[in-house]
């Protein structure tokens, strides 16, 4: 279970939250609703290795497998 | 205030109706008998001074609460006309105090705006009360005149001289044979009094309480009116803009009467709106008129300023009225003649004055988003915000909504879903990649393991990099194959599919990558799965070691590391200071070695240089506690031996600490500490422990003997160690697996799958506080301090994840 000494930060407006809260780690349900929106917008992206690839590998590559 | 020099007088004083009704059914003009309706009755004699200051000839209102529970509300205006009524024979003041709808507030001539609540006047406070004494200063005299339950015991006489003081004074005793409440509460007047200051800039309002062992006083005066109210709503907030934006006007009417509007307003960095609207001093809590006004002029002015500052670049649509009201406190004063209210508490306006507030915010506001750009900005930036909040809304509602009809059955077609139903047997697998998906596929259980592939990779044209994320599809996908919905009130977890939620992912940067991003992802919308425990991580093997036809597996690194060394161990012996290391003996020095090199590639990370490190290997050297810092001698010979490597370092006192530090330059000139900063690190911790364990035996050179004849001879510890790990790897055929793909799906069911011989590890809340901490940081925009919070951290890229 949650413990009360556990805290984190809002992930969208950096406050610090107190696990236990009903929207931990966010410091409400707006963040929350931002934050789901950044997933279902995918702009959550880890930065990778570069690529180099010819035109054609660029034009038709573009599903990572 | 508007000031007037029409007469005031007995012709002023209309006479409405009668005033038999309000002693039987007083709830009806009164609104209530108990405290509601109690406080009401201040508020109906407080009003009438307000008219007075309105009107400008009043600054000062005193309100006393006495110790029987009366109260006497005393102003300096005019006093009431104390000549007798045409109409009715009597003294103008007793026909306000004894006829229904009597009063200045009727006639437009004598107030051009007028307070009162319903405008059932002090009359109906005279019929309510028990007993009623009025005192009028006026023309130079003080007047007098008694009243029992509205009833007057004499005339309005003339009782003394006044000089040029001139107001009114009325205390009164509500009578306990009607009101059912009769204890006036300070707080409840206090709150209403000082609302009253805030709307009336400049009048001062006296509040005391003479009841309690120590009486109560307080003034509410406010020179910034509305600004100072905007201020007292936003207290302890932060603000956008220090100072409340307020602008005030008025228009004259065709009869003579005057619209007096006035509006302030400040943003602070929350999303809630706290709006007042006031006409005639009366909350409006329905709004009306003025409130709808001033709402259509502020979007149109903000969408304006926005437009035309080239604020909208990325901005689609206009803001909506919700995207400037998120954070928005202001409060909006009008005052009328007669005004006319609607709805059952009649807190609504209902006079025609939207065209007026919408022309007066579009003038005055626009004015001072011009002479102010820096404010305007921030209020614009806020309400985009807000714009991008409501769509990153509605694209997070899209994550449940189906697509269309055909897409009808509810369940994924990538999910290979299991044949069993309950779900506390059931498992998912989520697998990234379709190829290690499919090995998944045909490894599985399909009794109970069911597989979900994940793509989570995406060429990201524009920086030629394949970036780690979890597209829109993915997640859809995701939420649908595990049946809980998403978002505050859609999530729940009773509706699970599956009682174990495996996350397998290649043993590598991209597969921890995506580990992360799943990880956060239920950490931050589906956090009842991680408590209760659904979270699980496969642990494929990273090396396999084949003898014969049987495979072994190792997991990681460590137990790697450790099989080589027992390998090795088997058949050479190793000399060391004298003495000849065998079998588990040989083994724990190597595994220190092994150990040793670890730690001193952490200390590397923050030394940067190899060869200081080295020194601190030193058992003979005392770096192990404050102390040992503050015995400037004790660091002397450690600083010989740095300044030898010819590299420039010196001592200097470390204030911090009270101790001393050495300081030298690493080969970008940076300077770098040995303190008691670094002393405190765990690995500076750890390396020291290991120095002094190993420290007896670590004394080159080292012989290797096998089968009794020396081999080898190592001058360090480190080509030591090398060696006998390339002994341990000789003749054994070692696979290292980069990925899940490596392995056929008899592999991949034998040493990952099969429960029961896999090993899972939990995840619980507590490591994924931490991680979702990194991770937000690896989101930051900023690739430096990215960079810089890695390094700092001393982490591998390996361990960004759980």
């Amino acid at each position: 279970m949650k413990s009360p000494e556990l805290k984190a930060k809002c992930p969208i407006c950096r406050r610090l939250v107190p696990a236990g809260e009903p929207d931990f780690p966010f410091c409400g349900a707006r963040c929350r609703e931002v934050d789901l929106g950044k997933w279902a917008t995918e702009e959550y992206r880890i930065p990778g290795e570069p690529v180099y690839l010819s035109d054609g590998e660029r034009m038709s590559r573009d599903d990572g497998e | 205030m508007a000031s007037n020099t029409q007469i005031y007088d007995s012709t002023s004083i209309k006479v409405l109706e009668g005033l038999e009704a309000v002693r039987l059914r007083p709830a009806m003009y009164i609104g209530s008998t108990r405290e509601a309706g109690l406080h009401h009755l201040v508020y109906e004699v407080v009003d009438n001074s307000v008219d007075e200051a309105l009107a400008g000839y009043c600054t000062e209102i005193r309100v006393t609460i006495h110790i029987d529970n009366s109260l006497t509300v005393e102003d300096n205006g005019r006093g009431i006309p104390v000549d007798i009524h045409k109409e009715e024979g009597v003294s103008a003041a007793e026909v306000v105090l004894t006829k229904l709808h009597a009063g200045g507030k009727f006639d437009s001539s004598s107030y051009k705006v007028s307070g009162g609540l319903h405008g059932v006047g002090v009359s109906c406070v005279n019929a309510l009360s028990e007993t009623l004494h009025l005192e009028i200063w006026r023309e130079g005299y003080t007047w007098e005149q008694d009243y029992e339950k509205g009833v007057p015991k004499g005339r309005l006489q003339k009782v003394g001289k006044a000089g040029k003081k001139t107001g009114t004074r009325i205390t009164f005793r509500p009578d306990p044979t009607v009101m059912e409440a009769s204890e006036f509460d300070y707080d409840t007047l206090s709150g209403r009094l000082r609302q009253v200051a805030y709307l009336n800039k400049g009048l001062k309002i006296f509040l005391a309480d003479e009841r309690g062992e120590t009486p109560k006083a307080h003034e509410f005066y406010y020179e910034g009116g509305i600004a100072e109210f905007i201020k007292h709503l936003n207290r302890g907030k932060n603000v956008l803009h220090e100072k409340p934006i307020y602008f005030e006007g008025s228009k004259t009417l065709p009869n003579g009467g005057e619209i007096q509007m006035e509006i302030a307003l400040q943003y602070n960095d929350a999303y809630s709106e706290q709006v007042f609207s006031f006409a005639n001093n009366i909350n409006t809590v329905d709004g009306g008129t003025h409130l709808s006004g001033f709402r259509s002029a502020l979007t149109r002015t903000i969408n304006a300023a926005g437009q035309s500052g080239g604020l909208f670049k990325d901005v689609k649509e206009n803001l909506s009225g919700d995207d400037v009201r998120e954070g928005l406190t202001a409060v909006i004063s009008v005052k009328v003649p007669q005004p006319q209210f609607e709805g059952q508490t009649k807190g609504k306006l209902n006079s025609d004055i939207q065209g007026d507030v919408v022309q007066l915010v579009n003038l005055k506001l626009g004015e001072f988003f011009d002479k102010n750009p820096q404010v305007m900005k921030k209020i614009v930036g806020k309400a985009i915000d807000a714009a991008r909040a409501r769509e990153a809304a509605r694209k997070a509602r899209d994550l449940t909504r189906r697509k269309g009809a055909l897409d009808g059955g509810g369940l994924p077609g990538k999910l290979a879903d299991c044949q069993e139903k309950d779900p506390t047997r059931c498992e998912l697998f989520l697998v990234e990649g379709e190829s290690a998906g499919g090995t998944a596929k045909t490894g599985r259980d399909r009794r109970y393991q069911a597989i979900l592939p994940l793509k989570g990779k995406i060429l990201n044209v524009e920086k030629a990099r394949y970036d780690k994320m979890l597209g829109h599809e993915e997640i859809r996908t995701l939420i649908q194959a595990l049946g809980t919905g998403i978002g505050k009130d859609d999530f729940d977890v009773t509706k699970l599919r599956y009682g174990k939620i495996i996350i397998m992912t290649d043993a590598d940067v991209d597969g921890s990558h995506i580990r992360t991003l799943l990880l956060t992802f239920f950490f931050r919308h589906m956090q009842a799965l991680i408590d209760q425990q659904h979270i699980f991580v496969a642990q494929p093997p990273l090396y396999g070691i084949k003898k014969g036809k049987k495979i072994e597996y190792i997991k990681n690194d460590a137990e790697f590391t450790k099989e080589i060394l027992r390998r090795a161990t088997d058949n050479i012996t190793i000399e060391a200071a004298g003495q000849s290391l065998v079998g588990a003996e040989a083994r724990k020095f190597l595994a220190q070695l092994d150990e040793l090199q670890l730690v001193t590639r952490r200390v590397e990370r923050r030394l940067r240089d190899a060869r200081v490190v080295e020194l601190l290997v030193d058992q003979a050297l005392n770096l192990d506690s404050k102390a040992d810092f503050q015995d400037q001698a004790n660091l002397e010979p450690l600083l010989a031996s740095i300044q030898a490597l010819k590299v420039v370092a010196e001592i200097r006192p470390d204030e911090e600490h009270s101790a001393f530090q050495i300081v030298f330059r690493d080969n970008t000139q940076a300077e770098r500490l040995i303190s008691v900063g670094l002393q405190v690190t765990p690995e500076f911790r750890r390396l020291r422990t290991l120095a002094k364990q190993i420290g007896p035996l670590n004394v080159p050179p080292f012989k290797v003997v096998r089968e009794g004849k020396a081999t080898e001879t190592k001058e360090n510890w480190r080509d030591l160690l090398i060696f006998v790990k390339e002994e341990g790897m000789r003749d054994a055929n070692v696979q290292r697996y980069k990925g899940l793909g490596e392995m056929n799906s008899e592999q991949l069911w034998e040493t990952t799958m099969d429960a029961e011989r896999r090993t899972l590890l939990r995840i619980d809340l507590k490591d994924l506080v931490e991680s979702d901490e990194i991770f937000s940081t690896l989101m930051g925009e900023d690739v430096e301090s990215r960079r810089k919070f890695i390094e700092d951290n001393a982490l591998d890229v390996r361990n960004l994840d759980v």
